[in-house]
């Protein structure tokens, strides 16, 4: 798998010439902020991008990813099959301007969303195919990666444009400052005086093909992911999680420690980010090869930094130069490990990049010299569907036993979901710093797996969400505005990560595997159906799926396209325990379909991944209809289109008329259809009709998503 | 300082949303973080900012914070001092 083309944009300048440039020079970018106003006192040092356009009818991220994406496609003079990106911001700086000048017009917020950049980016580029948001706190941009090598290898896609962007704004900049994890002399990554990282921003975008290119920069050889399981904003202490995720990539490039000649480390310059890497090297390399750390140079761009260090890896292999641990004058004996001094002219061939973040999520890549190692994996043949062995949901009626009744009898169970219910099975010590999104979250997973009747925990965790944790992003941006910027919650912060809740969940089930969460607007569910499928089997065992959003009163009429101003709340979610394994299963799962931008044909092409028209009539006995209502006309015809040229006479259920507006609304659909499956039966009275069967090879479950993107979800008995 | 530490409880209570514990059963001389209640760094941190906020007294560095709280009473204590001492 080859890096074709690679754009970088970062405080030391745009593009990989003047990175390699300011690399060979050993500059560091830190100086004080200045972007926006901090209140009283000192700015503090960041790494901060000169020269955007401002004011943009863009937010800040959005201009990144697009710069950085322009580069990386100047090689390319067609669309790439997929886009995929980590970000944690979106259009948050935008957001949190418009909610202090209490905006209160929608429209306003249209950028908000993380998936709105993937979004953007597809557009300009013309991606059809799928465009995926990976919101892994700061390992978001090499877990986007390591999903797209999974893409990539299971034949899904040829070429994949995959990154990480973030941008500067008040909730990480006062959020690191409040867990005093700021250094206020800059940043000195492994230094015996470090005391702590620099927030920064960015955007790195990788072109990843399977076909050798003309002039390949460089090969993703491998690409390893795992979770500590062991807090939300710290690392394991012995850098477990961090050893595991290198060991994966390492297995993953079939190369053995002694084959990497340059580390390029995580290196935050936290006391206990370093010490914990630092631990993890020692353990896995008997003599660690040159290492360093950039972000001394580049600060700490968050979900875009393990993008950034995957281009500076592609730079170091291609163009000779290993960088420098800018920053560090005296590096800590504690960590027994000697950073680079200053930049070497080297030739090289592997490097390992690290990268990890908030709930013990961690991504290291292998990037090696073009043809300089044979890849280890070869395209597997997986993919053959999801076996799903336990279910959970919570809708405005309750848990899945309360919603399944209501809907039997044709009753909505729209609402909001009692928060009592919500944290009834929870253990008290373990919630007490939850919110409303990571309760519902544990409260789905421990229902999915106690659901399986099955002695066995979730190795990986795969979730979707529309929006986040909104009470938590509420919470701290009221308390720092009320407080004239002064004072802002930590407990907050670390909960407003979108992968807060399913780190919660890698942490009570001690599920060490991939975790990922994806955000994809009205189809976040759908994309981490996506992600599990492509990642399941490389993680064996065992993994929960799950989507969950919450109703706000204050920021989901906002940022949801759906839900109109003072329109009566409603949220939930839905939770999956499965595997690969059919037996025992109570049904199999598929995503035939994914497209996230409608072009015209894609009711052909969605027809086509079903099998074409003559199969479906005779295998689907219902189709549950996903038609947000910000897109009801456009979805409303896609529906009379597929159901013309399919010829399929089935009951039609419009799901989101039961459960109300939500992003993650088609979890509980498919909760809907394996509950029906189960047990046999649809009842009657949700279709206005006669009880269906569901027996055999007729008796299968449609589910479609509608409107701005395009995707079908297969349920069957196994 | 009795008043104080009684004012304390019901803050770390709430902030901290320790839902077993009342102002009654939680002991002033007991180790407050790593001890059994499950308080850890982030709470911790979240206390430096109420006691900021509300008392107008700055814990910065993790080696002052580890003395501060050990305990409700080394809390109180410190926010006595730190309030007569910017007073005088």
């Amino acid at each position: 798998m080859y890096i074709a083309g690679v754009g970088i944009i970062s405080p030391l300048g745009s593009g990989p010439a003047a990175t390699q440039e300011a690399l060979r020079a050993n500059r560091s970018a830190i100086r004080p902020l200045d972007l926006f106003t901090v209140g009283h006192g000192k700015p503090l040092p960041v790494g901060q991008v000169d020269g955007l356009n401002e004011p943009s009818p863009l937010p800040r991220t959005h201009q990144l990813a697009y710069i950085a994406a322009m580069q990386a496609m100047s090689v390319c003079d067609r669309p790439p099959d997929a886009i995929i990106l980590g970000t944690t911001t979106g259009g948050i700086l935008t957001t949190e301007q418009l909610l202090r000048e209490k905006v209160t017009d929608k429209e306003s917020y249209r950028y908000h969303g993380l998936a709105s950049v993937a979004e953007y980016i597809a557009g300009e580029f013309g991606c059809k195919g799928p465009a995926l948001v990976v919101s892994t706190a700061c390992s978001s941009g090499a877990v986007a990666i390591a999903l797209a090598r999974q893409m990539l290898l299971c034949g899904k896609a040829a070429t994949v444009l995959v990154g990480g962007v973030d941008c500067l704004c008040r909730l990480t900049y006062f959020g690191f400052h409040s867990l005093q994890l700021v250094d206020q002399q800059g940043c000195r990554p492994l230094d015996r005086d470090r005391h702590g990282m620099a927030v920064a921003e960015g955007a790195a975008m990788l072109l990843l093909t399977t076909q050798k290119p003309a002039r390949p920069l460089a090969e993703l050889l491998g690409a390893g992911l795992s979770c500590d399981a062991y807090h939300p904003a710290a690392p394991h202490p012995e850098g477990r999680g961090a050893l595991m995720a290198m060991q994966a990539a390492l297995a993953d490039a079939g190369l053995n420690p002694a084959d990497i000649d340059y580390i390029n480390l995580h290196g935050t310059g936290t006391p206990e980010n370093d010490l914990a890497e630092a631990k993890a090297v020692n353990t896995l390399f008997a003599a660690p090869p040159p290492l360093s750390s950039i972000k001394g140079a580049t600060g700490h761009s968050l979900a875009a930094s393990g993008a950034i260090e995957a281009v500076v890896s592609t730079i170091a292999v291609s163009a000779d130069i290993l960088p420098a641990n800018t920053g560090c004058r005296h590096p800590d004996p504690i960590l027994g490990l000697l950073p680079l001094a200053g930049p070497i002219s080297q030739r090289i061939t592997a490097v390992l990049s690290n990268s990890f973040g908030f709930g013990g999520n961690n991504g290291s890549l292998a990037i090696t010299r073009p043809d300089s190692f044979s890849p280890a994996a070869s395209p597997s043949q997986f993919l053959t569907g999801l076996a799903i062995h336990g279910c959970s949901c919570f809708t405005g009626a309750g848990d899945t036993a309360a919603t399944m009744a209501l809907l039997a009898q044709g009753a909505p169970v729209s609402g909001l979901a009692d928060l009592e219910t919500i944290a009834r099975n929870l253990p008290p010590r373990l919630i007490r710093r939850l919110k409303r999104l990571s309760r519902m979250t544990l409260s789905l997973a421990a229902g999915a797996v106690a659901n399986s009747g099955l002695d066995d925990k979730p190795a990986s965790v795969f979730m979707g969400t529309g929006w986040g944790a909104l009470s938590e992003t509420y919470d701290f941006l009221t308390a720092l505005a009320d407080s004239g910027d002064q004072f802002a919650s930590p407990t907050d912060f670390v909960g407003s990560v979108h992968n807060g809740p399913a780190g919660q969940v890698a942490i009570m089930f001690g599920a060490t595997g991939a975790n990922i969460t994806s955000s994809g607007g009205d189809f976040s569910f759908e994309q981490a159906l996506l992600a599990a499928d492509l990642l399941l089997a490389d993680t064996g065992g065992k993994a929960l799926v799950l989507g969950a959003d919450e109703g706000h009163h204050v920021l989901a009429p906002l940022f949801d396209p759906s839900i109109a101003p003072h329109a009566a709340l409603a949220d939930g979610g839905g939770a999956f325990f499965l595997s690969r394994k059919r037996e025992g299963a109570a049904c199999l799962a598929h995503l035939p379909f994914y497209q996230s931008r409608t072009t015209e044909g894609c009711i052909d092409l969605l027809l086509e991944s079903l099998g074409g028209a003559p199969t479906l009539k005779d295998r689907y006995a219902l189709l549950l209809a996903g038609i947000p209502a910000a897109a009801r006309e456009e979805g409303e015809r896609q529906l009379a289109g597929f159901l013309k040229k399919s010829g399929l006479e089935v009951p039609v259920v419009r799901y989101r008329e039961f459960t109300g507006e939500f992003a993650s609304a088609s979890a509980v659909a498919a909760v809907m259809a394996v509950s029906y499956l189960i047990k046999g039966k649809v009842p009657g009275k949700l279709v206005a009709g006669e009880d269906i069967t569901l027996t055999g090879n007729t008796g299968s479950i449609l589910v479609l998503g509608l409107g701005c993107s395009l995707s079908a979800m297969v349920f069957s008995r196994p | 300082m009795s008043t104080l530490i009684e004012e304390l409880k019901v803050k770390i209570i709430d902030i901290l949303n320790l839902q077993d514990v009342s102002p009654e059963n939680f002991d002033e001389n007991a180790q407050l973080v790593g001890g059994p209640l499950g308080i850890d760094s982030i709470d911790v941190l979240e206390m430096v900012v109420m006691v900021e906020k509300d008392y107008g007294v700055i814990i910065n560095s993790q080696e002052v914070g580890e003395k501060v709280f050990y305990s409700l009473t080394s809390l109180a204590g410190y926010i006595e001092k730190g309030k007569s001492g910017s007073a005088s």
